[in-house]
């Protein structure tokens, strides 16, 4: 099954058609430490986290710590898993290194994490645009056969710049040894924000997740290209969204 | 970035938009544009469907695409940020030090028990530009 657009009113661009029929199918496959089902079980709670009851009476509360209870789950997945993903759906603003520390206390592995947000992040781009633009939701993809892959970059360190480990472009002139790595490097081509290294803990999930949002939003050239616009609304328009977004979801990024 | 583009179009953007302030803040259909993406990140289906008319009319079909598709980044951009703890670079925090101050934004880095960049206490400049 392929993403489509054909019954929304407006004609959705075909490059973005094109990135999230990419992404869905992704999501199926094995990546770096989960196989195709768990991925898509993600997704699947990815979506159903907003109907959970613990996480609207967290959501309600001064602090959504200290408020123990169950999450309503699909129960395909680890309690631990479910908490994570349902927070950062939820109450992404009130995460904590704090939180954080306790997930991995848990059993989360920071691989793992990494890959949970990869695959939340994608869902939500897409869940998201389906309702903005006024297309129906997309079925989630069939899982596909095939394991993880299982490489951890050698690259990725922690620096004290996030919670979890990532990968410095100078490590990568040296290092790269595998070939996440490899194309990680020539993806970026520089050095980038850390927004954009944010996921290189799990390599293609840092440089998958932005080919996404390069076409969703603006490639890296295009974004301060201020004399030449990109897209049917300006730089300005577009940056005001932005802004107005990521204050809703009182982003400090 | 919208401050930069105001720079670059030597341009009054008013940066306040961002935080609620009503009108258009200098910029072409700004406020049609906010209450766009208020409405998709909330729960409100008919006024979602209101602005969605609303777009399509004054700036066409291929601007609501482009303003979806902008919502629909930053509403999971935010969230890779906030999951994995990022923190904002040197250079950006010095340039967007008194706009982070003056909008309130830094309230956000500590009502998570963080504290937000010392040098985001200084004088709040004019918004806009």
């Amino acid at each position: 099954m392929s993403i489509s657009y054909t019954n929304v009113r407006a004609e959705v661009r075909d490059d973005i058609v094109a990135a999230h029929d990419r992404a869905w199918k992704r999501i199926a496959r094995a990546g770096a430490w989960f196989g195709g089902k768990t991925r898509v079980a993600i997704a699947a709670e990815t979506r159903h986290a907003p109907d959970c009851a613990l996480c609207a009476r967290r959501k309600q509360s001064l602090s959504p710590y200290g408020m123990d209870g169950t999450h309503d789950a699909l129960g395909a997945l680890p309690e631990r898993v479910v908490e994570q993903i349902h927070r950062i759906v939820t109450d992404p603003a009130r995460l904590t290194r704090g939180w954080f520390d306790a997930l991995m206390a848990a059993g989360t592995r920071d691989t793992e994490y990494v890959e949970i947000v990869g695959v939340v992040a994608t869902v939500v781009a897409i869940d998201t645009f389906c309702r903005a633009v006024g297309a129906p939701l997309h079925p989630l993809p069939a899982p596909q056969e095939g394991k993880p892959h299982n490489r951890r970059p050698r690259t990725a360190h922690q620096r004290g710049e996030a919670w979890v480990p990532m990968i410095h472009p100078k490590d990568l002139e040296v290092e790269p040894d595998t070939a996440e790595e490899q194309s990680l490097a020539t993806y970026w081509g520089g050095v980038p924000a850390n927004i954009r290294r944010a996921l290189s803990l799990v390599p293609e999930e840092a440089y998958e997740w932005f080919r996404l949002v390069e076409v969703q939003y603006l490639p890296g050239k295009a974004m301060r290209d201020f004399a030449n616009e990109y897209r049917a609304i300006t730089h300005a328009q577009i940056e005001l969204i932005a802004g107005r977004v990521s204050v809703l979801n009182q982003c400090f990024y | 970035m919208l401050r930069a583009s105001s720079k670059a179009k030597n341009e009054n953007f008013d940066l306040s938009l961002i935080i609620g302030k009503a009108g258009d803040g200098n910029i072409p259909h700004g406020a049609l544009l906010v209450a766009f993406a208020e409405a998709a990140l909330g729960a409100d289906d008919a006024r979602l469907a209101d602005t969605q008319v609303e777009i399509r009319a004054a700036i066409g079909d291929a601007a609501l695409v482009d303003a979806a598709a902008i919502v629909a980044t930053f509403n999971a951009i935010d969230r890779v940020a906030d999951a994995t703890g990022i923190q904002i670079e040197d250079a950006k925090a010095q340039s967007t030090a008194d706009v982070r101050a003056a909008l309130g934004i830094n309230a956000f880095a500590e009502s998570r028990g963080e504290v937000a960049d010392p040098r985001a206490a200084q004088p709040a400049p004019q918004m806009a530009g």
